[in-house]
């Protein structure tokens, strides 16, 4: 059997060796578009602060060869893993929403999460994407019928062609313990970061600041943690 | 502020952000203000995205047979739908 071709990484470093590097987990499926504009943005803004940053592609996603529905959330736990195992000295996981589902098998000097989400609420966005095309179509789906349906044989959702391990998966992910972790939702206050909730917009965007912000306040989280 | 006039800050916030409408445009917003099929950005992902949004933000469950076509064509009938959760 030919080995699977390599997944693409996009990788952004000082010009000086980096103190560390942060291994961003990008939101799952269509929230991954909506943000990687401005998470890339943060990966640039992170090399200000002396620190390397990898965005890479999850089996399925992307550029990826692998067909999306042979793929699952153990898959995807498992390809970080490997990613995080090739870094070069210390490793921050930087996991935004339905990423910080799949964060916890790599092994990491810290964890990062923002705006952290649970599968089964992802899970429902997309089968009501579902069932509101097919409402519009003139077909008549429901969120059962959709469950049943993925019980046997791999379900479009929202372009998504999901596996039943992956519906199975996704319907019950929830975030995993990690340590050290640091939580970060979008607001104001100590534990938040200022900015859009980018990951719901309809249409493509970013923000310039929230990127920024991104960038400094895991580089601070890295400094708490004795990274340097 | 009334629980009424949260419900419509809430909802015009929640448009803004999955719309991406912007303050004055979400500001804007009538009960005769078309939603699904008069705003070009209000696909079948918004209306699921929206849905989802209302769910978290509100604090209320939508079930699968309560939604019709009609809830989102105007602003004011999301509103009213929105209202008559919260008070249940």
């Amino acid at each position: 059997m030919p080995l699977p071709t390599p997944e693409h990484i996009l990788r952004i470093a000082p010009d000086d060796a980096p103190r560390a590097t942060v291994l961003f987990v990008p939101p799952l499926f269509e929230e991954a578009n909506r943000t990687r504009r401005t998470l890339v943005l943060a990966m640039r803004a992170l090399a200000r602060h002396g620190l390397a940053a990898v965005l890479p592609d999850l089996p399925g996603q992307n550029e990826s060869l692998v067909p999306l529905d042979q793929t699952d959330l153990h898959r995807w736990q498992e390809a970080l893993a490997e990613v995080s195992a090739t870094l070069d000295g210390p490793v921050i996981i930087a996991s935004l929403r339905g990423g910080a589902l799949i964060d916890h098998l790599a092994s990491a000097a810290a964890w990062w999460r923002l705006a952290p989400i649970g599968g089964a609420s992802l899970l429902r966005t997309l089968m009501r994407a579902r069932v509101a095309a097919d409402r519009e179509a003139g077909l008549t789906s429901s969120l059962d019928s959709l469950q049943a349906e993925a019980a046997t044989a791999p379900l479009l959702l929202a372009g998504n062609l999901l596996s039943p391990a992956m519906m199975g998966q996704l319907g019950s992910a929830a975030v995993e313990p990690v340590a050290p972790l640091r939580t970060v939702t979008l607001g104001s206050g100590a534990n938040a970061i200022a900015g859009t909730p980018l990951w719901l917009r309809a249409e493509p965007g970013e923000d310039g600041a929230m990127a920024e912000a991104i960038a400094a306040d895991i580089a601070a989280w890295s400094q708490t943690c004795g990274i340097s | 502020m009334t629980q009424a006039a949260t419900v419509d800050t809430t909802l015009r916030a929640l448009l803004a952000d999955v719309l991406g409408l912007g303050e004055a445009r979400a500001a804007a917003l009538t009960d005769d203000s078309g939603l699904f099929g008069a705003l070009p950005e209000f696909d079948s992902m918004a209306v699921a995205t929206v849905l989802t949004e209302m769910e978290d933000r509100l604090g209320i469950l939508i079930d699968d047979d309560e939604i019709d076509g009609e809830i989102f064509e105007t602003y004011g009938n999301l509103l009213a739908f929105s209202l008559r959760k919260v008070t249940d």
